[in-house]
């Protein structure tokens, strides 16, 4: 057991914990956020992803001590430029029919995430290959692979505008 | 441009912005005060008899509460199908058990404070084994020296037989120029629905249950529970939340009789979430099969004959598998004089089977449609027009069924797919055909034809609605059938709100909870737009019923003098016209003289079951040195009468052709028939379509109209997957020359190495760079 401190979503959490504690458990049970879901548990289907230091990892098969004092952002804290709205990519995955049951929404949108601050305007292949680690098994994943890349060409259509 | 307000307008859903914020509550994500949690131990033998069970360690695991073993619980057998009550449902399934029949039957139990003591005194609990032989192949299962898996149901392993039959199949043969048989093969595969079966039981007040599980079937469920529980239906209250997909994954009980007797022994509610492991292993399979088809065709291209033997294999215990069976006989959508049809049901060691997606068509479909390709190779005429030829249109009726079609827009579905075929025939033409294509690929198409089902084809479906006019005249819609993630709850919205001329924001559904929604069957069957959508029709034609009887009496006018159209009450008075909103009259009614409620309610019993019909399109690049191949696209056209949310129809066609690729490529419960162990017991070692497999996928909707339902609308969510494997393996076939008649293809069409890629799981970038840290 040690106490550890771990940034969620610009909040800091601080547990004990045994050494072999997942950071998936640390979310949905030490700091009490449940968008993060737990499909598998074993690093195979993607629906727990989160964000550490901004990089996508499965939170299943991360240890939270290897989270220790750092970053971690869930699908809880994606947040839209104002208060109350919805991130961007969110916004899209509404629009564009992303989203059915819902399971692994979540994971996708934290990939998406992370891709889109990586590469602003990606291609169909580069969205698949992103997403390769994240299972759905209700959309096929065209309307995802669709609302990430509308994500991103409103994105810069509204920065466009914005100039 | 549709012709309705709401009807016919997409809408990407009612909860939408729930899930896309991780505030959608799934089971797991539920907390009860006090809750302790439940794991099950289970059977690494697909046969065995346990000798003894010693719990000494187990029960000195800090944290345990209580341990059930098989001689603890009720004997009273059960059947876990979500079905409402048939003899078919052959109750042979113990609750825990001393005898396991296949590899994650369930032994014992225990309840903990934590999941890590649970796991803790699983693996404290000494258990000893007799291993037994086990019996995985259903023709085996039926030899005389079988091991019996059932001898209290039976001399055989052969649960039953189902049988269809139209004309004289003799007859049929004798006039038919050209016969065909073959003997095609199709595989167990899972659900592997994103969310784990899970489960929370709460009996910690004697007498009195509630339950909040992933389930598709909330009051079969809660029938069943309250039998084996000793309980008065009242008393047991089902809630189902959000639910991460089902495609039939929880039309059977799962944990919930372990959890709910659990509760009741430790005094606390009780949570089972299934690891992946137990999802692979312990919850349901669609039947694997093998079927000889017989097809007798005259030369100009009339089928005359069709006579199917089947062997469907429904595991270790019967569940729904007779119903499966029958299911799978009324779904042939052509013209057939003669037609037989006979299905063995056979209990073996394997994987218990149950509903998947399709229920009982896929395998009959890809067998027919792959011997179709067949006829039309053997007459040289085109595939196409060999099915169009012989296809079922409104007025007739499907073999085996004794309903005329209402509705068949199957000409519409060709002509739409054909017109983007040939658009991306042409594209590719742009580029000499080269597109994409690595030497020596060769490109081909395929194409299969099938149709389904709107509600269960034995017309057992029932749904039921309530539709509350609040006071400010927003309305509460009380629906007993659940939404599962593919947006039903959206549908029957868009239903109610088109009738009562009212805007889908003024509307809230609740979706299933037994003590608050009335009565429906279940979500099966693709029930849900057609059934369901049915049973909300009729409740808002009661409203506005009730509400013009109440004007009527507040204005002491005739009742024949109000009318509700085009989403306004008219009111022919003294005074002449006047036009009230929902809204307007409500105030009216609720607040005025003697002031009542507005509910109206109905329910609806499924008389027809209108097929939906689809056509598919594959287009496959086969490399013709290592014969692996590339799926390029698929087109989907689809006859499902009027859309009533058009873009979430698309969006089922494409989860549907996702589900047929993994079917028709990669997809198969494997059972090492040496050890007896199911190989496919995590997602490693069974392989779904991952983002990188799909092709472009296509989806065009027919312009279909159904006179029974609800606005024109038929269902979409099974059909979508049916025709899928067979379009896939007739492409191939086309391109390779060689007939097809085993999926999943990796077997067939292994060469040395493998051709499919790795699981992509270890290609993307992000988790690689943290694997070398873990």
């Amino acid at each position: 057991m040690r106490e550890i401190r771990i940034e969620i979503n610009g909040s800091n959490y601080t547990s004990r914990i045994s050494d072999n504690l997942t950071l998936l458990d640390f979310i949905r049970e030490e700091a009490g956020m449940s968008g993060t879901k737990r499909g598998c548990d074993s690093g195979h289907c993607g629906s727990c992803t989160v964000l550490l230091e901004g990089r996508p990892v499965y939170a299943c098969i991360t240890l939270a001590i290897q989270a220790e004092g750092k970053k971690v952002t869930t699908v809880e804290g994606l947040e839209g430029d104002a208060a109350g709205q919805l991130h961007y990519i969110q916004q899209a995955f509404i629009d564009h029919y992303g989203i059915q049951c819902g399971f692994c929404t979540p994971g996708m949108l934290m990939v998406a995430a992370a891709l889109l601050e990586e590469k602003p305007l990606p291609e169909t292949e580069d969205i698949k290959a992103a997403i390769s680690g994240n299972l759905c098994r209700c959309t096929g994943y065209t309307n995802i692979v669709h609302s990430i890349r509308m994500a991103a060409e409103d994105k810069l259509k509204q920065e466009g505008g914005d100039e | 441009m549709s012709k309705y307000r709401v009807v016919g307008n997409s809408h990407p859903g009612l909860s939408v912005a729930e899930i896309a914020t991780g505030r959608g509550r799934y089971t797991d994500d539920w907390k009860l005060p006090g809750m302790v949690y439940g794991m099950i131990l289970r059977s690494p033998f697909a046969h065995a008899i346990v000798k003894s069970i010693d719990t000494s360690e187990a029960e000195s695991v800090p944290g345990v509460l209580k341990i059930l073993l098989p001689w603890d619980v009720p004997s009273k057998r059960y059947n876990c199908s979500g079905n409402p009550p048939s003899p078919l449902l052959i109750q042979d399934e113990p609750i825990l058990t001393d005898h396991p029949l296949h590899m994650g039957d369930r032994i014992a139990a225990v309840a903990a404070t934590s999941r890590k003591a649970c796991r803790e005194a699983l693996m404290q609990l000494k258990v000893e084994y007799e291993e037994l032989k086990p019996v995985f192949d259903v023709m085996k299962a039926l030899e005389k020296d079988a091991p019996l898996l059932h001898p209290e149901i039976g001399g055989s392993n052969l649960v039953k037989t189902m049988e269809a039959a139209e004309g004289n199949i003799n007859t049929g043969f004798e006039e038919s120029d050209y016969i065909f048989e073959e003997i095609y093969e199709t595989p167990a595969i899972q659900n592997v629905s994103l969310e784990p079966n899970g489960c929370i039981c709460d009996a910690s007040v004697p007498g009195k249950m509630t339950v909040i599980s992933t389930s598709q079937t909330p009051f079969q469920e809660r029938r069943i529970l309250a039998d084996l529980m000793g309980l008065s239906e009242n008393n047991v209250r089902i809630i189902k939340p959000f639910m991460g997909g089902g495609f039939g994954e929880r039309q059977q009980l799962h944990s919930q009789p372990v959890a709910a007797l659990l509760s009741r022994a430790t005094g606390r509610p009780v949570k089972i979430i299934h690891s992946r492991e137990e999802q692979m292993t312990a919850s349901v399979v669609r039947h694997s099969t093998r079927i000889r088809m017989k097809m007798g065709v005259a030369k100009e291209g009339l089928i005359r004959a069709m006579q199917v033997e089947a062997w469907y294999n429904t595991g270790a215990y019967a569940t729904h598998g007779p119903i499966v069976v029958a299911a799978g006989s009324r779904k042939t959508n052509y013209r057939i004089p003669h037609y037989e049809f006979k299905g063995h049901c056979v209990y073996t060691n394997g994987p218990v089977s149950g509903a998947v997606r399709g229920y009982g068509n896929p395998q009959i479909t890809f067998a027919r449609e792959s011997m179709l390709n067949m006829v039309a190779q053997k007459l040289g005429m085109d595939p196409i027009a060999l099915r169009l030829k012989n296809h079922v249109q409104t007025g007739d009726r499907l073999p085996g069924t004794d309903h005329p079609l209402l509705s068949c827009a199957v000409n519409s579905c060709v002509e739409k797919g054909e017109t983007l075929r040939k658009a991306i025939e042409e594209e590719d033409m742009k580029n000499n055909g080269q597109q994409g294509l690595s030497h020596p690929e060769k490109k081909a198409w395929g194409v299969a034809f099938c149709c389904h089902t709107s509600g269960p084809s034995n017309r057992e479906g029932m749904s039921s609605s309530i539709v509350m006019v609040n006071d400010d005249g927003s309305v509460n819609l009380l629906m007993g059938s659940a939404d599962i993630g593919q947006g039903s709850e959206t549908v029957l919205a868009q239903i109610a709100a088109e009738g009562l001329g009212i805007g889908l924001e003024e509307i809230s559904v609740t979706a299933a909870d037994t003590a608050t929604t009335p009565y429906d069957t279940g979500t099966f069957a693709s029930s849900q737009t057609y059934v369901g959508g049915n049973a909300v029709a009729l409740a808002v034609e009661d409203v506005k019923k009730k509400m013009i009887q109440r004007l009527s009496e507040i204005r002491k006018l005739p009742p024949s003098d109000i009318t509700f159209e085009n989403g306004r009450f008219t009111v022919s008075g003294p005074e002449g016209l006047e036009h009230l909103t929902l809204k307007d009259a409500t105030k009216q009614i609720t607040f005025g003289a003697g002031g009542s409620i507005i509910a109206g309610s109905s329910s609806y019993k499924a008389v027809e079951a209108p097929p939906p019909f689809a056509v598919c399109w594959a287009q496959v690049a086969v490399d013709m040195k290592t014969l692996s191949v590339r799926l390029l696209n698929i087109i989907e056209a689809v006859d499902v009468g009027n859309p009533v949310n058009p873009e979430k129809v698309k969006a089922q066609v494409h989860g549907g052709v996702s589900m047929g690729v993994g079917y028709a490529m990669m997809e198969e419960i494997q059972v090492d028939q040496r050890t007896g162990k199911q190989i496919s017991s995590d997602l490693l070692h069974y392989q779904t379509p991952l983002s990188r497999d799909m092709p472009g996928i296509h989806v065009c909707l027919a312009e279909g109209w159904e006179p029974s339902g609800p606005f024109g609308a038929k269902s979409v969510g099974e059909l979508a997957t049916v025709p899928v494997a067979a379009a896939i393996t007739n492409a191939i076939a086309q391109a390779t020359g060689t007939a097809i008649t085993r999926i999943p293809i990796t077997d067939a069409f292994r060469p040395a190495a493998s051709p499919w890629p790795k699981r992509a799981a270890t290609e993307s970038p992000a988790v690689t760079s943290e694997k070398e840290g873990v």
